[in-house]
């Protein structure tokens, strides 16, 4: 009983800040062109997030993944200055953050730093690396690509409704990451990294080469997340996907309040993504101020984290 | 008093009567609630009902407070040590630390009461300073005794109740405790006693209450009833309490060898192991004889000698090792061996997973979790149940059931029936024979003697990590095993 309002007041409380925004707006916000809107500010935030799960399945955590979109805006930028064809950029932006979720994994496992120390030093280490290359300069303009920016622009009709080419590569990445993680048995293994490291470890679970790969994805999907976002606004800035970070957890610990046993899971993970998403659009739209959402939205988090980890200890 | 997990009901309202000086052993099966009637007295777990009555006045008992006001200590099954802090912090856990100056914790008053506490028990071996969680498992127990016995409070304790103390104690290490709980006894205390080794039931206590299935089955003075009646009321069945004797011949293929072999912290290692050949490794406390397991699941380097295991290599890692057909049940099965919060079925299947191949196949997990869970007698709601919500013995048996499956030639079983009850050990035996017929070697340690010479054809008695005699079992008994534990000669 406890269990199951624990598991849907998340749910619930989605249901109603949907409720309040429709009535709200009733003109505005729960028409198609608002939500594919929607869907489409959400999409770097949806393939952070979800990826991001991956490593919090085996209770580690990545906080560079912020800086790193940053950086592979950056490198991908500074490719396409130099003459470079698209293909090009991408592949290297995308390597850089393969490279570098590998360096985490490797900090964090073979050299057996805590992950929330790694990745701190690896957040200063990727910023500062975009700043370095860009020299602390926003590229933008004749530099960048219209066949990378139109991109962002792009879209699949469906009648009279387009739906962006951001959102269909959101939509891809949830849904190889909801593969992986709940129809693999790579998947299975993060699970059971999770639940007890030493004891998957004397199972014979390779605990050490299992993280530097979960690792290496979520820096490959900050990377990717990073050349989105680059897209959309057709140019890239050393500071540009620092707020990705704090959402993209949030939205795991949204969902991690939905789930059975507290564990992390992609379909949870989405659902939070799509609250914090609605919020800022919501609010956005009644003109609520910037400062003020960050507070509210804070506080929601906290919200439902205290609410779901109060009904766990009723229930012991 | 009663308790449902989920309208399924743990316990019945059974009652039980404590009088004080006298020892109370609880009997049952695997699951048949008698954690779950500790913990309802202990005010862990909230009761659907209960009435306590202490000397002729009922008691109110609704959280841990009330019980450790009332005086009442616990022993729970599972360990909850903090395994960061030391040794002397976590006997006077939960008390108030003594002070200098009324506010400065006076760290040598604390080690001296910690040292006061465990020499009670006769422990004096134990570093007080040393952090909780690098002692071995019996000092681990021993320490968690010394912690019930600390009553430094104003109210004196009136109960002690102990979940299955001895099960990872050696023979040494539980007379300490008998000991102490004769002391306890003389002091006018009562005892509440759990434990699935009748033997030691029958020496130690006066009275029995028996479960089954969470409901009261009977109760008596232990003078007036006996092991066959004991094992009758809580199986429901006649048992003999025996070991499967051998049917089939060890096989000749060598399985593993090791020649004058060291290891950085095993020496002079010397034994061949052939196929279906059941090796018990026998010791005092932490003589060794986990490393020696451990060693051929690639946690051990051997330094120098010749160490073979199917004529190559011994495996280099724990994956190396299931992938070459090595089974090993480790010692601590909630430290090592579970992940509590998963399922039944995620638990079992853990070491196999690479052969489901890439994606997951979960209706062939369902099947192979069911078929192992059923062969050594799990009792679980289903096999999607969190492990962590089954009794200790059965959370003993997913451990046991991961290692069958998937034919091991090589079977490393630390403490296997550590918490199992009578009933289910015979059956785990069975299994053992099965699989040594199947020509699968066994490597086996034990702190219950009986169990090794049960079902061993030599015995390896260790030695502070030295390798000091091989025996065969011939008629050895277990007063001739223990003086091998001390004696440096071989006599063999
Ligand atoms: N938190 C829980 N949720 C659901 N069921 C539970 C929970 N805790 C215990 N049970 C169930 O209650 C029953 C009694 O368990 P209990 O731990 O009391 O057994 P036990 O007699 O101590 O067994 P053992 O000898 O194996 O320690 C078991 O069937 C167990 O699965
Ligand atoms: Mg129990």
């Amino acid at each position: 009983m406890m269990q199951k309002l624990r598991q849907s007041g998340t749910l619930l409380g989605f249901v109603l800040i949907l409720l309040f925004f429709a009535l709200k707006l009733p003109d505005t916000f729960l028409t198609a062109r608002n939500l594919i809107n929607i869907s489409q500010q959400l999409s770097m935030l949806a393939v952070v997030a979800t990826t991001m799960t991956i490593v919090m399945v085996m209770n580690d955590f990545d906080l560079s993944v912020g800086s790193m979109a940053s950086l592979s805006g950056i490198v991908a930028a500074m490719i396409f200055t130099a003459g470079y064809p698209v293909w090009v950029g991408l592949s290297a932006a995308l390597l850089v953050g393969v490279l570098g979720g590998l360096f985490n994994g490797f900090l964090v496992s073979v050299v057996g730093i805590l992950p929330f120390v790694a990745t701190l030093g690896t957040l200063t280490v990727f910023s500062g690396m975009a700043f370095l290359l860009s020299d602390g300069k926003t590229v933008f303009g004749r530099d960048i690509p219209a066949s990378f920016s139109g991109f962002a622009r792009a879209g699949i009709e469906i009648g009279d409704i387009k739906i962006p080419m951001l959102t269909i590569t959101a939509g891809l990445v949830i849904f190889i990451c909801w593969c992986i993680l709940e129809h693999t048995n790579f998947g299975r293994r993060l699970y059971a990294i999770g639940g007890n490291k030493e004891a998957s470890h004397l199972a014979g679970i390779k605990v050490v080469r299992l993280r530097l790969y979960a690792f290496s994805l979520t820096g490959l999907g900050a990377a990717g997340a990073g050349l989105m976002y680059a897209a959309r606004v057709a140019s890239a800035n050393p500071t540009q996907g620092s707020g990705l970070m704090l959402d993209a957890i949030a939205a795991v610990f949204l969902g991690m309040t939905m789930s059975r046993r507290g564990e992390p899971k992609v379909i949870y993970t989405l659902v939070g993504v799509l609250i914090l998403g609605v919020l800022d659009n919501g609010m956005t739209q009644l003109r609520v101020d910037s400062y003020v959402r960050e507070i509210l939205v804070g506080l929601i988090v906290l919200a439902a984290v205290a609410v779901a980890s109060l009904s766990k200890l009723r229930q012991a | 008093m009663s308790k449902a997990f989920g309208g399924f009901p743990a316990l019945a309202d059974v009652t039980l009567n404590l009088s004080s000086g006298r020892v109370h052993a609880l009997m049952g099966e695997n699951g048949a609630g008698k954690s779950t009637l500790i913990k309802l007295i202990a005010g862990v777990l909230k009761p659907d009902s209960i009435s306590v009555t202490k000397d002729g006045s009922p008691l109110p008992l609704n959280d841990a407070q009330d019980a450790h006001k009332a005086g009442f200590r616990f022993i729970h099954q599972e360990l909850n040590i903090v395994p960061q802090v030391s040794v002397a912090e976590n006997i006077l856990l939960g008390r108030d630390l003594p002070r200098r100056f009324g506010f400065a914790v006076d760290w040598n008053k604390v080690k001296t009461q910690a040292e006061e506490a465990l020499a009670f028990l006769g422990a004096t071996h134990v570093d007080v300073t040393l952090p909780a969680g690098d002692l071995p498992a019996g000092d681990k127990m021993m320490m968690k005794i010394a912690a019930a016995l600390v009553s430094a409070d104003q109210n004196e304790p009136v109960l002690y109740v102990l979940d299955e103390p001895t099960a990872a104690l050696t023979g040494e290490e539980s007379e300490m405790l008998f000991d102490v709980i004769e002391r306890l006894k003389a002091k006018g205390t009562a005892i509440l006693y759990v434990s699935h080794r009748i033997d030691e039931i029958l020496r130690i206590c006066d009275d029995i209450t028996v479960l089954r299935d969470g409901e009261f089955v009977s109760k008596n003075e232990i003078s007036k009833t006996s092991k066959v009646d004991i094992i009758q009321a809580m199986t429901g069945r006649d048992f003999k309490d025996a070991y499967p004797k051998r049917e089939v011949p060890i096989g000749i293929d060598t399985i593993a060898s090791l020649e004058n072999v060291d290891t950085s912290n095993l020496q002079n290692l010397n034994f061949e192991l052939r196929a279906g050949e059941i090796l018990g490794v026998s010791g005092l406390a932490e003589a060794g004889q986990t490393q020696l397991l451990k060693l051929f699941m690639g946690l051990g380097k051997v330094k120098s000698g010749a160490a073979s295991f199917l004529d190559e290599e011994l495996p280099r890692s724990p994956s190396d090792a299931w992938a070459r057909s090595v089974a090993y049940i480790p010692r601590e099965r909630r430290g090592e061996a579970l992940c509590l919060d998963m399922s039944v079925r995620a638990n079992i299947v853990l070491p196999h997973l690479s052969d489901y191949g890439f994606y997951a196949k979960p209706w062939l997990e369902n099947k192979d979790a069911l078929e192992f869970g059923g062969k050594v007698q799990l009792k679980s709601s289903g096999s999607t149940q969190p492990v962590g919500q089954l009794s200790g013995g059965n959370q003993q048996k997913i451990v046991f059931a991961r290692a069958i499956q998937g034919n091991p030639k090589l079977l490393l079983l630390d403490e296997p029936t550590r918490g199992v009850d009578i009933g289910a050990k015979y059956d785990i035996y069975l299994l053992v024979r099965e699989l040594s017929a199947n020509g699968c070697a066994v490597i086996l340690t034990s702190t219950d003697l009986p169990e090794v010479l049960g079902m061993c054809d030599r015995v390896l008695v260790m030695q502070e990590g030295r390798q000091a005699h091989l025996l065969e079992r011939g008629e050895m008994t277990s007063a001739d095993l223990l003086s091998h534990f001390f004696n440096n000669n071989d006599a063999a």
